[in-house]
C-alpha cells in the first residue's frame, strides 16, 4: 500500500492523471517504439524472410498472414516501422532547424530582411509539396528512405518558419530583450539565448507536426512507387500490396499492418502535440477548468430538481 | 484596389518562382532528361534525327550553344505563352491538353469537398466553441484532429476496401468518375452517376479536413471574449444571433487566411485519393506521367497545381475583401 501512495504523490503520475491526452499519446508512441526497436523479441522472422506459404490469412504461425511473395506481414510491419520513424525524425529535425533559423532571423531583424524572407516563405507555401517531391523523386529514379527524409525536411519548413517569425516579432519588443541589448549582449546571443528559449514549445509542436507530415509524405511517395523497392517500410508494404492486387483479391491483412502502424503513430503524435499546446497555452488549459464548472453546474441543477420533487 | 494589386504582384512572383524551380530541377539532378527523353522517343517512334534533338532540347530549355540565362528567358516565355511542351506518354497531345483532361475532375472533387468541409468544419467549430468544455467539444476537436492526421493513402485504402470492395459494405464503385459505356437517359441520371462515383473520394477529402474544426473553435472562443459580444448580450440579442452574426462572422477571417494552406494539403491528399480510387483527375494523370517518366507532363502538373494554389489564394483574398471592410478602405 505504501508504494501505491508513493506513486500517487509522484509528480509524473500527477501530470499523467491531469493530462489524459498526453497519457494516451505517450502510451501509443511508447508501444510503437518498443515494438519496432525490439522487433526481434516480438517476431521470430527477419524482415526479408520468405516462407513457402503465399498469401495466407492470419493464423497461429503468421500473426498477420503473409504476402503474395510469402513474406510475414507482422515481421515486416515491425521492421518497417523503424525506417518510417527514422525518416520522420530526420525530416522533423531538418525542417525545424531551418524554420527556426529562418523564422527568428526574419522576425528579429525586421525591415528589408523580413520583407525578403517573408516573400520566400510565402512562395514556399504556395508551391505544392507532394507534386514537387514526386518530380524530384522521379528525376532521381527512386529514392532511399534516407533521401526521402532529407527531401521532406528541406521542403516543409515554411509553415513553421511563418509561425516562429510572428512569435519572434511579439517577443522582440519585450523588456528583457531591451535590457539584454542595453547590457551589450551580442546579436547572436540575444537571438539564441534570449529569444529562442521562449519558443521551445512552439518549436517542439512544429517538430512533432513535421514528423507526422513526413511519415505521411513518405508513405505517399512510396505508395506511388518512388521508394526503394528493396527497403522494408510501411510505404513500400502498401506499394507491394497494391501491386500484387491485394485489395482486389480480398487480402485485407496485407494492408492491416502498415495502416494500423501509420494510424497509431499519427494519433499518438497528434495527442502529444495537443498536450504541448495545452501546456504552453493557458487559454486551452482553461478548457479543463470549464469542464469542471459545467459538471458542477449540472450537479447543482439535478440537486435542485431533486429538491423540487421532494417538496 | 491597392490590396488587390499587391496580391496580384505576389502571385506573379510566386508563379515565376515555380517556373524557375521547374527550369532548374532537371539541371541539378543526376542524369540527363534530354537523353532519357530521346531514349523514350526512340522506343516509341523508332527514329531520331538532328531536327528532333534540337526540338527536344528547345523544349527543355537545354541548348548547349546559348548561355543559361537566354535558355531560361526562352523557357519562361514558352510557359507564359501556354507552350508547355509535348507529353510523350500520350504522344500527340501537348502537356496542356493532357492536363486539361484531368484538371476538370480534380477541380470538381476539390471544389465540392471544399464547400462541404467549409460548412461542416465551421458549423462544428462554432458548436464546439458554444459548448466548450463539454464532452461534445472534446470529441469534436480531438476527433477532428486525429482524423486529419491519418495519412491520405491509408484512409483512402481503408475506405476503398471497406465500402467499394468488401462483400458486405461494398456498395460504391471502386473506380472511374462515371460508369464506363454508360448512356444516361437524361441530365439527372448523369448527375446521379457522377455523384455516386464521387461520394467516396469526396468523403475521404472531407474527413481529412476535419482538423479545421479546431481552428474555427479557437477563433470563435477568442471572439466570444470580446466586448462587443458582452454588449450584444447586455442588449438582449438572442444567443443564436450572437453566435452567427456577431461571433462567427469575425471568427471566419483567420479561417479564410489559412485557406491557402488548407488547399495545399487538400491538393496533395486529393491527388493520392484519386490514385487509390482510380479517379480520372490530375492525380491519375500524374501517376501515368510518373510511371512512364514523362518529365514534361510532370513539370506541367507542378505548374498546374501551383496555379490551382494561387487561384485558391486569390479566392481567399476576394472573400477577405467581402468579409473585412477595413481592407477595402486601404489605399483610398
Amino acid at each position: 500500500m505504501m508504494t501505491m501512495e508513493k506513486i500517487e504523490k509522484h509528480p509524473l503520475f500527477k501530470f499523467l492523471r491531469d493530462n489524459p491526452k498526453a497519457t494516451v499519446g505517450i502510451f501509443l508512441i511508447a508501444m510503437i517504439l518498443i515494438l519496432t526497436l525490439g522487433a526481434p523479441i516480438f517476431t521470430k522472422f527477419e524482415a526479408g524472410f520468405r516462407s513457402d506459404q503465399y498469401r495466407v490469412a492470419p493464423n497461429g504461425e503468421f500473426i498477420l498472414g503473409t504476402t503474395q511473395l510469402g513474406r510475414d506481414v507482422w515481421a515486416q510491419t515491425l521492421y518497417g516501422g523503424r525506417t518510417s520513424l527514422m525518416v520522420g525524425v530526420m525530416a522533423g529535425v531538418i525542417a525545424v532547424t531551418l524554420s527556426t533559423i529562418i523564422g527568428i532571423t526574419a522576425g528579429y531583424f525586421g525591415g528589408i530582411v523580413d520583407g525578403i524572407i517573408t516573400t520566400i516563405i510565402n512562395i514556399a507555401m504556395v508551391i505544392p509539396q507532394i507534386p514537387l517531391l514526386l518530380i524530384i523523386a522521379a528525376l532521381m529514379g527512386g529514392v532511399s528512405p534516407l533521401l526521402i527524409g532529407i527531401l521532406i525536411g528541406f521542403t516543409s519548413w515554411a509553415w513553421g518558419a511563418r509561425v516562429l517569425r510572428s512569435q519572434t516579432m511579439s517577443i522582440r519588443n519585450r523588456e528583457f530583450i531591451y535590457s539584454a541589448e542595453t547590457l551589450g549582449e551580442s546579436k547572436f546571443r540575444r537571438l539564441f539565448a534570449e529569444v529562442m528559449p521562449n519558443m521551445l514549445s512552439m518549436m517542439s509542436s512544429a517538430f512533432v507536426g513535421t514528423i507526422v507530415y513526413a511519415i505521411m509524405a513518405q508513405a505517399t511517395l512510396e505508395y506511388i512507387g518512388f521508394g526503394d523497392p528493396l527497403s522494408v517500410t510501411w510505404g513500400t508494404m502498401l506499394y507491394n500490396a497494391q501491386n500484387t492486387a491485394a485489395l482486389q483479391t480480398g487480402a485485407w491483412w496485407e494492408l492491416l499492418g502498415p495502416c494500423l502502424g501509420l494510424i497509431v503513430l499519427g494519433s499518438g503524435l497528434t495527442l502529444i502535440n495537443f498536450s504541448i499546446d495545452e501546456l504552453s497555452n493557458p487559454k486551452l488549459k482553461a478548457q479543463r477548468i470549464m469542464a469542471g464548472y459545467y459538471k458542477a453546474r449540472k450537479a447543482e441543477k439535478t440537486y435542485a430538481e431533486a429538491g423540487a420533487e421532494n417538496e | 484596389m491597392k490590396y488587390i494589386f499587391k496580391r496580384l504582384g505576389f502571385y506573379l512572383i510566386a508563379f515565376v518562382a515555380a517556373v524557375t524551380i521547374n527550369f532548374f530541377i532537371p539541371r541539378l539532378m543526376p542524369g540527363d532528361p534530354v537523353q532519357m527523353y530521346m531514349a523514350k522517343l526512340y522506343q516509341t517512334s523508332g527514329k531520331i534525327d538532328a531536327e528532333t534533338i534540337a526540338a527536344v532540347e528547345k523544349l527543355f530549355g537545354f541548348n548547349r550553344d546559348q548561355p543559361l540565362i537566354q535558355s531560361y528567358i526562352e523557357y519562361v516565355g514558352n510557359i507564359f505563352s501556354g507552350n508547355w511542351g509535348i507529353s510523350f506518354s500520350q504522344f500527340p497531345l501537348t502537356v496542356t491538353e493532357a492536363l486539361s483532361r484531368g484538371l476538370n475532375w480534380t477541380m470538381f472533387l476539390m471544389g465540392t469537398s471544399l464547400i462541404i468541409s467549409f460548412i461542416i468544419n465551421n458549423l462544428l467549430g462554432i458548436l464546439a466553441a458554444w459548448k466548450r468544455g463539454s464532452r461534445l467539444d472534446s470529441v469534436l476537436t480531438v476527433g477532428g484532429q486525429l482524423m486529419s492526421n491519418i495519412p491520405a493513402v491509408v484512409l483512402a485504402l481503408l475506405v476503398s476496401y471497406t465500402f467499394a470492395r468488401s462483400e458486405i459494405f461494398g456498395i460504391f464503385p471502386s473506380g472511374y468518375a462515371v460508369t464506363p459505356l454508360f448512356r444516361p437517359a437524361n441530365v439527372m441520371q448523369y448527375i446521379g452517376d457522377v455523384a455516386y462515383h464521387a461520394f467516396l473520394p469526396v468523403s475521404c477529402i472531407v474527413m481529412l479536413q476535419l482538423g479545421g474544426i479546431m481552428g474555427m473553435r479557437a477563433n470563435m472562443i477568442n471572439q466570444l471574449g470580446e466586448d462587443y459580444i458582452a454588449m450584444g448580450r447586455a442588449k438582449g440579442v438572442p444567443e443564436r444571433k450572437l453566435m452567427f452574426s456577431y461571433g462567427a462572422r469575425n471568427a471566419l477571417l483567420p479561417v479564410v487566411t489559412t485557406f491557402a494552406m488548407q488547399v495545399g494539403f487538400m491538393l496533395g491528399g486529393s491527388l493520392i485519393i484519386e490514385v487509390v480510387f482510380n479517379y480520372p483527375g490530375l492525380g491519375k494523370v500524374m501517376l501515368g506521367a510518373l510511371n512512364s517518366r514523362d518529365y514534361p507532363l510532370m513539370q506541367g502538373i507542378l505548374l498546374m497545381s501551383t496555379i490551382l494554389m494561387l487561384s485558391a489564394n486569390f479566392l481567399a483574398d476576394m472573400m477577405l475583401l467581402i468579409l473585412d471592410p477595413r481592407l477595402r478602405k486601404q489605399g483610398r
